[in-house]
């Protein structure tokens, strides 16, 4: 085809890449979401199918592994090797279910923290918009963690425990949870291709602070330097109000964790808005590593 | 009748870094800038073990136009389609084009697609991450099966497929987005005699509809002789020849390759490649 060409002075910049605000920043991620819905219907089918079919016994492993963990705890219960303090449940059902809103936080976090790592060759081969995975591993998450809790919920039952109409508060007490965990995970993801030795250390940290939060023991726990550290740790009070509210009905500490969610919600705006600037070119540096 | 231009590229830029740790260094000094929405006073200069992957690229695609890039490995072509495709972000120079234009390009034919499905599921998976709803893939269905000739196979595994299976269908899906600008990156390099003869004849019908173009990535001389109407030759990060001259184009490139020889030993390699490739 031949034939006079087009003036292009006058044509657009496809990519424009001005600094918006928060609000139109946070508009454009709901519009990508809503637009490539079918996208993440489609990575969250993979994601749960894929592990699904390379096993013979598939989604069961989602009831084995915190059946395992809570015999774990009963085990060392019954020897007298822990002294947990006062639980106000018992306890192979405290640890069941502050192990599983444990995992709700970390799992999210090693989820999201890995997302441009184990993404990173479809990343640079396919444009799409990235919130799409952060939404996925968020369903995915929700979805690994809802069909367990059940079994735990019937465990918790038959230790005696019995819920409240306060209990069905639960859920929505897990936010801030779900929350701080994609934060870090989303910085995590980032340094996790240009500085390897934080985001290892964060991982690491994340360990650690399972056994400074009142996972396995009681927050009132009396050993000098550990009740102060359980005392300023903020997931003392986001898991103990979750567990607080689905166990006993009452409110565990509430001013500390309204504090506590709210700087959760503010990082959380703010590690979106440093990933989605930062994202792009991290990933070009992707392929040198 | 005055030819559309679909892509205007003006004054790109890109540069890389060469060590791994100066790579990791200055990718920690442009999180925290990006993070705190600054702007970086060394964007345009190169810092310590950097190198300019891309250097000044400058051209237009006009409607109807298959412009096929060729270059020895690491002249930048990968690199360029992948800014263009917004993969890479464009910080230096500018693309445009007209608003709203879809670009869909093809790098690798597995990309993307799930070994432990079926080629059917895959048609979904894939073609979502081209930006289709289920609504648009379900009509093109019935083309992409047609196109890629795989009839009942598609409900097989795709990790059971041979490489030219996956070619027929990536190949199917990615053209079925109906692209305004088809971006192939050696994403023809397998694949049947067959298909890719009735890809080549499918590309030239292509861009004959009204504002499509296609940008072909090869360093098969023959096939870049066989479907491109154009041909820009890379080197180091720059296009150092640009002719709707597709023959004369790719001479050039082939003797720019030898340069460093002497003008007995280019006539030589010259009828070497000649035998092979053209």
């Amino acid at each position: 085809m031949s034939g006079p060409q087009q003036d292009v002075s006058s044509l657009p910049e496809l990519y424009p890449r001005q600094p918006g605000s928060w609000w139109a920043s946070w508009r454009l991620i709901i519009h990508n979401l809503r637009t490539h819905r079918f996208l993440i219907l489609q990575l969250v089918r993979v994601n749960i199918l894929t592990q699904f079919k390379r096993s013979f016994i598939g989604l069961s492993w989602l009831f084995i592994i915190p059946i395992f963990s809570v015999i774990i705890w009963i085990l060392l219960n019954g020897a007298g090797v822990v002294e947990p303090g006062d639980t106000g449940i018992p306890y192979p059902a405290y640890v069941l279910l502050s192990t599983s809103i444990w995992g709700f936080f970390s799992e999210i976090y090693k989820s999201t923290s890995t997302l441009i790592s184990n993404n990173g060759k479809m990343l640079i081969m396919t444009h799409f918009p990235h919130e799409v995975l952060i939404a996925e591993r968020i369903i995915v998450h929700l979805i690994r963690f809802s069909i367990p809790f059940a079994i735990n919920l019937l465990v918790l039952l038959y230790f005696g425990v019995s819920f409240s109409w306060i209990a069905l508060l639960f859920p929505l007490t897990l936010l801030p949870l779900l929350l701080i965990g994609t934060t870090l995970g989303l910085i995590s993801s980032l340094l996790r291709v240009v500085a390897v030795d934080i985001s290892n250390l964060m991982d690491e940290g994340i360990r650690l602070l399972m056994f400074l939060t009142p996972i396995v023991y009681a927050p009132k726990i009396q050993i000098g330097w550990l009740s102060e550290i359980v005392r300023y740790n903020p997931m003392t009070y986001l898991i103990g109000f979750s567990r607080d509210v689905l166990t006993q009905g009452i409110f565990f500490e509430w001013e500390n964790y309204a504090i506590c969610s709210l700087g959760v919600l503010l990082l959380f705006f703010l590690s979106v808005r440093i990933f989605r600037a930062a994202e792009p070119r991290i990933l070009e540096r992707l392929i040198n590593i | 009748m005055e030819r559309k231009c679909l892509l205007s590229v003006r004054g790109l830029s890109k540069k890389f870094s060469k060590d791994i740790k100066y790579n990791m260094y200055y990718g920690i000094q442009d999180l925290l800038a990006d993070s705190l929405g600054r702007k970086r006073a060394d964007r345009e200069s190169l810092r310590k073990k950097e190198f300019w992957a891309l250097k000044d690229i400058t051209f237009d695609l006009h409607e109807g136009e298959i412009l096929g890039f060729v270059g020895a490995n690491g002249s930048g072509k990968t690199t360029l389609m992948r800014i263009i495709s917004d993969i890479y972000p464009n910080e230096i120079g500018n693309i445009c084009g007209p608003a709203q234009q879809k670009i869909t390009a093809i790098f690798a034919l597995r990309t993307g697609m799930q070994l432990l499905f079926t080629g059917r599921e895959n048609i979904y998976i894939r073609g979502a991450m081209y930006g289709m709803t289920k609504e648009q893939l379900d009509a093109k269905m019935d083309f992409i099966e047609e196109f890629s000739e795989l009839g009942d196979k598609l409900d097989r595994p795709f990790g059971n497929y041979s490489s030219g299976m996956r070619a027929r269908l990536s190949y199917s899906i990615a053209i079925a987005t109906d692209p305004d600008i088809f971006i192939i990156d050696e994403a023809l390099a397998v694949g049947d005699s067959i298909f890719k003869a009735k890809c080549y004849d499918h590309l030239k019908a292509y861009v004959k509809q009204p504002g499509k173009a296609v940008l072909f990535v090869s360093n098969n001389i023959r096939k870049v002789l066989m479907v491109a109407s154009r041909v820009a030759v890379m080197e180091s990060g720059q296009i150092v020849h640009d002719s709707t001259n597709v023959r004369e184009a790719l001479n050039f490139y082939i003797r720019n390759c030898l340069k460093h020889l002497d003008e007995d030993q280019i006539q030589l390699q010259l009828k070497k490649v000649q035998e092979y490739d053209l």
